[in-house]
């Protein structure tokens, strides 16, 4: 059971260094943390609000406390073992929810604090050329799998950045390795590895996949969306044409849309773009999530999609012009 | 970790051995709980492949991504079939309502994550190198209690690589510490470990640069 205590004023809860399992919430009175900071050496004394938590993060990652807290007038708080605070917030998630911010801020804050002495020397990348770098290195090393997808990626975040030909280049070189019997990392269903094993259907096999395909879209214009989706998810399960796979990953992500279950379609798009980020369709699919993403509620998202597709298309491409209106609607519903 | 997962089943991604399931430097939004599988997180520095973790079912990565979305700070390899619940920041919600045994765990990796870090952080505002080297040991000795606490002498099967990493300095100059070191016979090193004659006389000595630091 939680116990409740009483603590007079200058009195101390927990020394810094002491090691104990206890989470303290303060009822009424006035608590100060004190610490220095490790930055700047600093003493600093956090002052606990009534209502608030004290003691989480040294209790649950079972270290020393590393603070002193100080009782600064008379104060009662209620004491909890580390098993009874987790019964506590398991109940009421909106705690855990509000420590995770907490948390993961000090944490990218501390991650900030050490890039910012290491960097002083060498490491300091921009995120555009780490990338390109990584990609280079598996290419060098002759994981070509991996140095595929390090490019893609490349491609997908910079497609006009200043190494995005020579990623390209490399893109191919990679394939054509990957395809001359180099170390083909398994690669299920990636359609521009050139896995043997699915590049070379029969052709009888592949005009039947085209027609169940056409078959599909001709009932996606019918505005018949389930039984098409069934249909596009057949052809993708078979997996007998690499091209039609692809093209079927892209339609259902429109049925989808046009069955108005946007969370998956979301979900969809975004697995198809991850496994394929030359899709052909590609940037259509980032308008969709956008669209998506405005039906989700979510117009700060849908802006980015769109601005993401005008920046991969020209002025003069239907695309760019779709993503123009769409960007328009949307600051005309605000 | 045993919770019933099977509600999440929409959010299950596979991968295939050799997979990149996110790549150092990529914009990160989702973050990963694993169903099957291994999962190697490494880095690329310079010419090597740098593993970090291996991490095994039920663990979780690329836990940052919950508040913003940063660059990935390393990546992440499937080493078998794995099998991933894939959240973000839309779904977490669902989530947190549906399994807050899973969110209670996120809390307690980021208790640890954010000691870790001050502790790395700790190393790296020492000015001298040598106290910087011998606080890395240090570090390592807490990270792997011995039965034997009274005992000075201590093994790390640690590289002289991966302790400049964490000391913040090049290869060149860390090895030039630890040689200097090798000469008082306060470490040996040998191809696949180093040892420390007497950890207590590294914490006096760190300790003792830490004051000094204080008082200028």
């Amino acid at each position: 059971m939680p116990k409740a205590a009483r603590y007079h004023a200058n009195s101390v809860v927990y020394f810094k260094g002491d090691t104990n399992d206890r989470v303290y919430i303060l009822k009424s009175g006035k608590v100060s943390l004190n610490y220095n900071d490790i930055e700047t050496g600093q003493e600093i004394h956090d002052i606990i609000n009534t209502g608030e938590f004290f003691g989480v993060k040294s209790a649950l990652g079972r270290y020393p406390r590393e603070e002193t807290a100080v009782v600064l007038s008379d104060a009662s708080m209620v004491m909890f073992t580390v098993p009874e605070f987790e019964q506590l917030v398991l109940q009421n998630t909106r705690i855990i929810m509000k420590m995770l911010k907490v948390f993961s801020n000090q944490l990218r804050r501390m991650h900030k604090q050490v890039r910012n002495l290491i960097s002083e020397g060498k490491d300091g990348l921009e995120p555009e050329e780490g990338l390109f770098r990584i990609g280079q290195y598996y290419l060098k090393a002759e994981k070509y799998h991996q140095s595929l997808y390090a490019f893609r990626r490349y491609i997908t975040y910079y497609p006009s950045g200043k190494y995005s030909a020579e990623a390209t280049r490399h893109i191919e070189e990679a394939e054509k390795a990957l395809q001359g019997g180099g170390t083909p990392a398994s690669s299920a269903g990636n359609f521009s590895t050139g896995d043997a094993k699915h590049s070379t259907p029969a052709n009888e096999e592949l005009s039947d996949t085209a027609k169940s395909y056409y078959n599909a879209v001709s009932l996606y214009s019918q505005d018949n969306f389930q039984a098409a989706l069934d249909e596009f998810k057949k052809i993708v399960q078979a997996n007998n044409s690499e091209e039609y796979v692809a093209k079927s990953h892209f339609e259902i992500g429109r049925c989808y849309l046009g069955l108005e279950q946007y969370d998956k379609c979301v979900q969809h798009y975004t697995q198809m773009i991850k496994r394929y980020p030359r899709h052909p369709d590609l940037r259509d699919a980032l308008l969709y999530v956008g669209n998506c993403h405005e039906k989700l509620g979510n117009p700060g998202k849908a802006n980015g999609f769109y601005n993401k597709v005008l920046s991969m298309s020209s002025e003069n491409e239907v695309i760019y012009r779709k993503a123009k209106r769409a960007l328009r609607e949307l600051e005309g519903a605000k | 970790m045993n919770v019933d997962l099977s509600m999440f089943e929409r959010f299950a991604v596979n991968f295939q051995p050799g997979d990149i399931i996110f790549c150092e430097y990529e914009p990160g939004d989702n973050f990963y709980l694993i169903q099957s599988g291994r999962v190697q997180i490494v880095k690329i520095l310079g010419d090597i492949e740098k593993n970090i973790d291996i991490l095994q079912p039920g663990e979780i990565f690329g836990e940052m991504a919950i508040l913003e979305e940063a660059p990935r700070s390393a990546t992440a390899v499937a080493i078998d079939k794995v099998k991933a619940l894939e959240f973000n920041r839309e779904n977490f919600e669902v989530l947190m309502k549906g399994n807050p045994q899973i969110a209670l765990k996120l809390l307690k990796l980021f208790t640890k994550r954010i000691y870790d870090q001050k502790r790395r952080f700790m190393i790296l505002t020492l000015s001298n190198i040598e106290a910087r080297v011998a606080d890395v040991f240090l570090m390592l000795a807490e990270n792997q209690p011995t039965e034997d606490p009274d005992q000075d002498q201590r093994t790390f099967s640690t590289s002289v690589e991966d302790i400049a990493h964490w000391a913040g300095m090049s290869y060149a100059e860390c090895k030039k510490v630890l040689n200097h070191f090798a000469g008082q016979r306060r470490v040996e090193i040998y191809e696949d470990r180093i040892i420390v004659k007497n950890i207590n006389d590294f914490q006096r000595f760190v300790t003792s640069q830490r004051n000094k630091q204080k008082v200028e």
